[in-house]
């Protein structure tokens, strides 16, 4: 074989492997399990989710409340380093929103970022997260979510920075770091631990604000949940594990009661983007609450 | 030479009083210290409502006083020049709305009044009321207070 000959087909090999080092990593119909979506669990799903926190359309410029929370239209837009990220439609519309999707692209979209045509998702949609919830969680939910109202209108594109415009290098980066393994290790003989566990790294996806992440964006599983900078603006998200000085002193009973009223033991209000959080964690269930906070006192401190 | 002095004491002197005007008339000054009182009279109510402590009319009265108080006075601490500095935690929505900004105002003034009004000699009768007066404080700061996270 002439060295050209060669040449071109080590070409060939690199080109074709990475072809599928960043191609789509999808679930097939058969892996889904037999479960029909039920709609009151789904609700539940929603709010441990905050799905409304990105998705409500924005009313006047201002986040959405009340029953607008329920108006899945997108339009949001996070200026974040690395780029403008537009917040896409999920109301069950037919063209603009999710309406025509299956169960099976619903669940590829949560537990591996892929788009009903192969493409990936940006991790500013935390699938990262989502990818550990339990997927009859994720029918549930997309149950709920078909019986909201469809919104009009198709959201534009995310404005990127090179080298991030280019989504098939999101392939390379999920093989990396995508991962559905629990983070945290917890006594799982402990249910309140497990249930916790769920919420907060599956559903709940905390760690996506308040764990720091390396320069592509991964996050540190050694610093989980041990504070990170804002991704939004100026400031920081604070450290909640155990080792954390804000949170020192704050009880069991003093997490549960500002998860559910929005207060802290000072009786100060909670500020910033945990304003939205703390809403939808008021819609859950005392018990689920105090899953969260069980949980959060149990994982490794961070100092 | 005497002029020069005398120049230099004059700007002393207006230096001088104009540091005192600022120390005695700081509204962001005076808005933290007046949110500091909100904050301690909220705490006992907080206690309460939580079931950490006893319920007790007198004590909640007192809080509320507060709240009257500084709900009156509060909105006239936002001058024009005093958007910033001194880690001032006022948002721009504040000049930019203000309307929005003396409705939430209005609405904490209301609600402390109905509250006092109600007199609730129990925590159950007064949950509606007293979570009617918080609710408030969360929707002013969530529209017209920063983070500094």
């Amino acid at each position: 074989m002439s060295l050209w000959l060669r040449s071109a087909l080590l070409l060939l090999l690199i080109a074709l492997a990475g072809w599928w080092l960043t191609g789509a990593t999808r679930s097939t119909a058969d892996e889904l399990p037999l479960h029909t979506g039920d709609v009151t669990s789904g609700e539940r799903v929603f709010w441990a989710g905050g799905c409304a926190s990105c998705h409500a359309s924005p009313v006047d410029g201002k986040r959405a409340r009340g029953e607008d929370k329920l108006l899945l239209g997108g339009g949001l837009e996070l200026d974040t380093p690395y780029g403008l990220f537009r917040v896409p439609n999920i109301s069950p519309h037919d063209q603009d929103g999710i309406g025509a999707w299956s169960t099976l692209d619903f669940v590829n979209a949560m537990r591996h970022g892929v788009s009903p045509r192969g493409k990936h998702y940006y991790p500013s949609f935390p699938y990262t997260s989502y990818a550990r919830m339990p997927i009859e969680d994720l029918i549930d939910l997309e149950a709920y979510l078909k019986t909201l109202p469809a919104v009009d209108g198709r959201i534009a594109n995310h404005e990127l920075g090179f080298p991030w415009s280019i989504r098939r290098g999101l392939g390379l980066w999920k093989r990396l770091y995508l991962d559905d393994a629990p983070v945290a290790d917890i006594d799982v003989s402990n249910s309140e631990l497990v249930l916790g566990q769920m919420l907060v790294e599956g559903a709940g996806h905390c760690g996506e604000c308040h764990t720091p992440r390396n320069r592509l964006g991964a996050m540190l599983s050694d610093r989980w949940l041990g504070g990170a900078p804002n991704p939004e603006g100026k400031g920081r998200i604070p450290n909640i594990t155990p080792g954390s000085e804000n949170l020192a002193g704050w009880s069991a009973r003093d997490l549960e009661y500002y998860f559910e009223s929005g207060f802290t033991p000072e009786f100060d209000t909670v500020g910033g983007t945990m304003v939205a959080v703390q809403e939808n964690l008021a819609m859950l269930s005392a018990e689920d609450r105090a899953a969260i906070t069980a949980y959060l006192k149990a994982i490794p401190p961070v100092e | 030479m005497l002029k020069t002095i005398g120049a230099f004491a004059l700007s002393l002197c207006l230096l001088a009083g104009l540091t005192a005007a600022n120390a005695a008339g700081d509204p962001i000054e005076k808005r933290h210290e007046l949110m500091e009182d909100v904050g301690e009279a909220a705490k006992p109510i907080g206690l309460m409502m939580r079931g950490d402590s006893d319920y007790d009319w007198d004590v909640v009265l007192t809080s509320l006083k507060t709240f009257d108080s500084v709900s009156h006075e509060f909105g006239d601490l936002f001058p024009e020049g005093s958007e910033t500095g001194g880690n001032t935690e006022a948002a721009p929505a504040i000049w930019t709305d203000r309307e929005g900004f003396d409705e939430a105002l209005a609405m904490w003034r209301e609600a402390t009044g109905e509250a006092i009004a109600a007199e609730p000699q129990t925590l159950d009768a007064a949950r509606p009321s007293l979570g009617g007066v918080f609710k408030t404080c969360k929707n002013c700061h969530d529209g017209y207070r920063i983070e500094d996270e």
